[in-house]
């Protein structure tokens, strides 16, 4: 209202909030005399530009204008970081250190025989192989059971995202205290009803650690595929699945001839999205155990960080990061193809 | 005459408050005798040789000025406050305005190297050994500060020296160090036959072992964290004869029998002794444990013994505090010996107010507030410079002294070779932990060490 009161009138003072029809028709009268002129004057403009336009007609040209400032974002941000990275992973930069030399593919060749690269490139392995089905598995399942109706799916839908909404760090602290080797709850709770009389050693044993990260990994990344395939379920069209029943399918075919070809997309995109961030996740392993024991747990973000950031070596952390990149980008690849053939469906 | 301006002089000091130093530059300005102004400060009682060292307030262009700092977080809160406080009141005498930022232990390198990646970030440092050789074309020169300061203080210990300055060069100003010994319940130990803390490894492990059967074990974190792991692991080495490098170095002297002998001993100690879990620990967690009364023994700072006599609200434990008392790390074929190195304040060459960092410097480390500092951490901190180990908080209490001797079987990172580049790879990669918690994890005392050796091999074999 203050708003309108200040745009409307000299008096608006003191008319604002009576209600005053004849102030109300007298500003409709200017509102339409302001348009007609409004209107002269852009026919005015376009004589003059109409030279301009035709350049800005022209095939492309507008087409490049406009996607200028998206392509100065991505060189800035995506570009530059990028072919620095690839540069830097040539070099023996170290942190702090200004002097340093071209060296060729010498990072590559010494990370290949380096046994705790070959380590982390195993556990990066572990880790996605231990995963990504798990969170595929179970983000169908819910989403599933979530698609049907019943009581509080609204509010059990919303819950699902949890996990998903709150800041990895912040979750992966809760997870570090659950896995604690010294005050786990678990343990506790264990210890108190007489199960165990030791601790679980949660993250002090390799497979234990391994299999500790996978589960705070699932637990975080099934909420993306639940609400991802839940609304690709919400696309498949009712009529079909119920004429499927009528026909006489079962459950199982009903889902695998009538839902699953519907949904499909969704699941390879959710899929791909996932093994790109699970291959490249920092935050878990960092919080969780630093890559420890032994480097039994190191992926390539953590073994990168602690190269880079710990012991000085950039352009080395900068070859480890760039391991990563052509499974990443086949898996980008991979995504864009499947997006496009999404479309000419 | 000169007698006259002399008396000038050292009423002039004594007004203002020059250091030591300032004095003498003045003395020199004005022509006078240098030996003779030493000795007329010496009559008035103005400046003695280690006595406290007043701070002169800083140079009046510092106004509306800003620093900030950053520093590991501290397991001793009174240190921390007593720094906050410092700080503060520097910043309100000086009109600077000052800011600190405390991270964890293993987040700290990190987060230097960031800022002197981006050439931007916090103007006072906290650094660890070996840090400032890594850093030393970001750091500032402060010779001017640290060589008086160590002079007035009976000069740095070797062990600071060869640990902090960079050759001989200070880029940094050292304190101390957070120091590390057997913090023990003698109650447990004299349940299980032993009246004294072991002497040696292998009658630690013996006596752990009955320890562990009654429930309380010895705690040692193995896992990737930079204070405790390193603090067993480089210690045990010693102590079985090996090390990362030879004096060149460059040759790698740390596949040797005898240490392979004593890392199969430790194998065996570890299930018999240790809390396994010990493989996932970072440097809280054996305090944790320790207070909670999981443990029998752990290597640690004095953090856990002051936290334990603190008031019970903060975590205090007076009948754990009453039942314990610190020892000697234990000792193995070759001698005794424990990891040490100086911790320091550097100043970051990209900073635009270096002036400004240099006079807090000189204003905490001055006589007066660094020993203020050194008491407010309870004697966690040993100092750098022996003046100051008289202080009481280092003599008080008896339980405290095996902390001060570790100054006496101290060796640095990359012994036997200097503190440099090579030692930091090492310590960042966890090379030595990792050959402890991989043969405590494969149970192959050889495979671990030829692990290690060819790791180290690729670090200081170039």
């Amino acid at each position: 209202m203050e708003g309108v009161s200040a745009l409307s009138c000299p008096e608006s003072s003191e008319t604002t909030w009576t209600l005053d029809i004849g102030y109300w028709a007298d500003l409709k009268g200017s509102r339409m005399a302001l348009a007609q002129t409004t209107k002269a004057t852009e026919q005015g403009d376009l004589q003059i530009a109409r030279g301009r336009r035709s350049l800005l007609q022209r095939d492309g040209v507008l087409a490049w204008l406009f996607m200028i400032p998206g392509w100065t974002v991505l060189v800035l941000f995506m570009g530059y970081p990028f072919f620095l990275g690839i540069w830097l992973s040539l070099t023996d930069k170290m942190l702090g250190f200004s002097q340093y030399d071209y060296i060729g593919l010498q990072n590559y060749r010494d990370l290949w025989a380096d046994s705790i690269f070959q380590q982390t490139l195993r556990n990066t392995a572990y880790y996605g192989v231990g995963t990504v089905p798990f969170k595929l598995l179970f983000g169908l399942g819910l989403a599933l059971l979530l698609n049907r109706q019943f009581r509080f799916s609204r509010f059990f839908r919303a819950g699902l995202l949890l996990p998903w909404i709150v800041p990895t760090a912040l979750s992966s602290l809760a997870w570090l205290m659950l896995f604690s080797s010294v005050l786990s709850p678990i343990s506790l709770v264990l210890r108190q009803w007489g199960l165990i009389d030791q601790n679980i050693n949660f993250l002090g044993d390799a497979w234990n650690a391994r299999i500790s990260l996978c589960i705070a990994n699932i637990w975080r990344g099934v909420p993306f595929f639940a609400i991802s395939i839940l609304a690709g379920l919400q696309a498949v069209p009712t009529e079909l699945v119920e004429a499927a029943a009528l026909d006489g399918a079962s459950r199982w075919d009903r889902f695998r001839a009538v839902i699953f070809p519907v949904i499909k997309p969704i699941v390879l995109i959710t899929t791909l999205f996932s093994i790109i961030w699970t291959i490249s996740d920092f935050q878990l392993v960092y919080v969780l155990t630093k890559g420890g024991p032994a480097n039994e747990t190191h992926v390539l973000g953590t073994y990168a960080y602690q190269i880079g950031m710990n012991a000085t070596q950039i352009g080395q952390a900068a070859a480890i990061s760039l391991y990563m990149f052509p499974a990443l980008a086949l898996g980008a690849i991979l995504l864009l193809r499947s997006v496009r053939g999404g479309d000419t469906q | 005459m000169n007698d006259r301006r002399i008396d000038d002089l050292v009423s002039e000091a004594k007004s203002l408050r020059y250091s030591r130093r300032q004095v003498m530059r003045r003395a020199t300005a004005l022509g006078l005798s240098v030996p003779v102004v030493s000795a007329a400060l010496t009559a008035s009682a103005y400046a003695a040789p280690g006595e406290v060292r007043k701070f002169a307030k800083a140079p009046a262009q510092l106004e509306g000025t800003k620093i900030n700092v950053l520093g590991a977080s501290y397991f001793v809160p009174a240190g921390q406050e007593r720094f906050d406080a410092q700080l503060k009141e520097w910043g309100d005498q000086n009109g600077v305005e000052v800011s600190v930022d405390y991270v964890a232990w293993p987040d700290l390198q990190a987060k230097i190297g960031a800022s002197i990646q981006a050439q931007s970030g916090p103007d006072i440092v906290q650094l660890w050994d070996p840090w400032p050789y890594l850093y030393q074309e970001n750091l500032v020169d402060v010779n001017d500060i640290a060589g008086p300061l160590g002079e007035a203080a009976g000069g740095f210990y070797d062990w600071v020296v060869k640990t902090a300055s960079v050759d001989g060069s200070w880029h940094s100003i050292p304190y101390g160090t957070s120091s590390s010994a057997y913090v023990y319940r003698p109650s447990y130990f004299q349940q299980v036959g032993a009246e004294t803390f072991p002497d040696t490894w292998e009658e630690l492990f013996t006596v752990g072992k009955a320890l562990k059967e009654m429930g309380k074990p010895l705690g040692q974190a193995l896992g990737h964290s930079l204070g405790d792991p390193p603090s067993f692991t480089y210690a045990y080495m010693w102590a079985y004869g090996a090390m990362e490098v030879e004096e060149d170095g460059t040759t790698v002297a740390f596949n040797k029998p005898e240490f392979v002998d004593g890392m199969g001993t430790f194998i065996q100690g570890w299930k018999d002794a240790f809390d396994e879990t010990g493989l996932a620990w970072d440097d809280s967690a054996n305090n944790t444990a320790y207070l909670s009364d999981q443990l029998s023994a752990t290597l640690n700072g004095s953090s856990i013994y002051l936290k334990a006599m603190g008031p019970e609200a903060d975590g205090g434990v007076p009948e754990i505090a009453a039942d314990t008392n610190h020892a000697d790390f234990p000792q193995g074929p070759a001698g005794r010996f424990t990891n040490i190195g100086a911790q320091s304040w550097g100043i970051t060459t990209y900073s635009d107010n270096i002036d400004g960092a240099k006079s807090f410097l000189e204003y905490w480390y001055s006589t007066d507030q660094l020993t203020s500092w050194y008491e407010a951490n309870g004697g966690y901190y040993i100092p750098a410079a022996p003046n100051y180990t008289s202080l009481a908080v280092y003599t008080e209490d008896p339980k405290l002294a095996p902390y001060l001797n570790l100054v006496n079987y101290g060796r640095n990172k990359g012994y036997a070779g200097p503190s440099d580049d090579s030692a930091a790879l090492s310590y960042s990669k966890y090379i030595v932990i990792d050959t402890f918690a991989k043969a405590v994890q494969d149970g192959d005392a050889q495979g671990a060490i030829e692990w290690g050796a060819d790791q180290l091999e690729r670090i200081y074999g170039d």
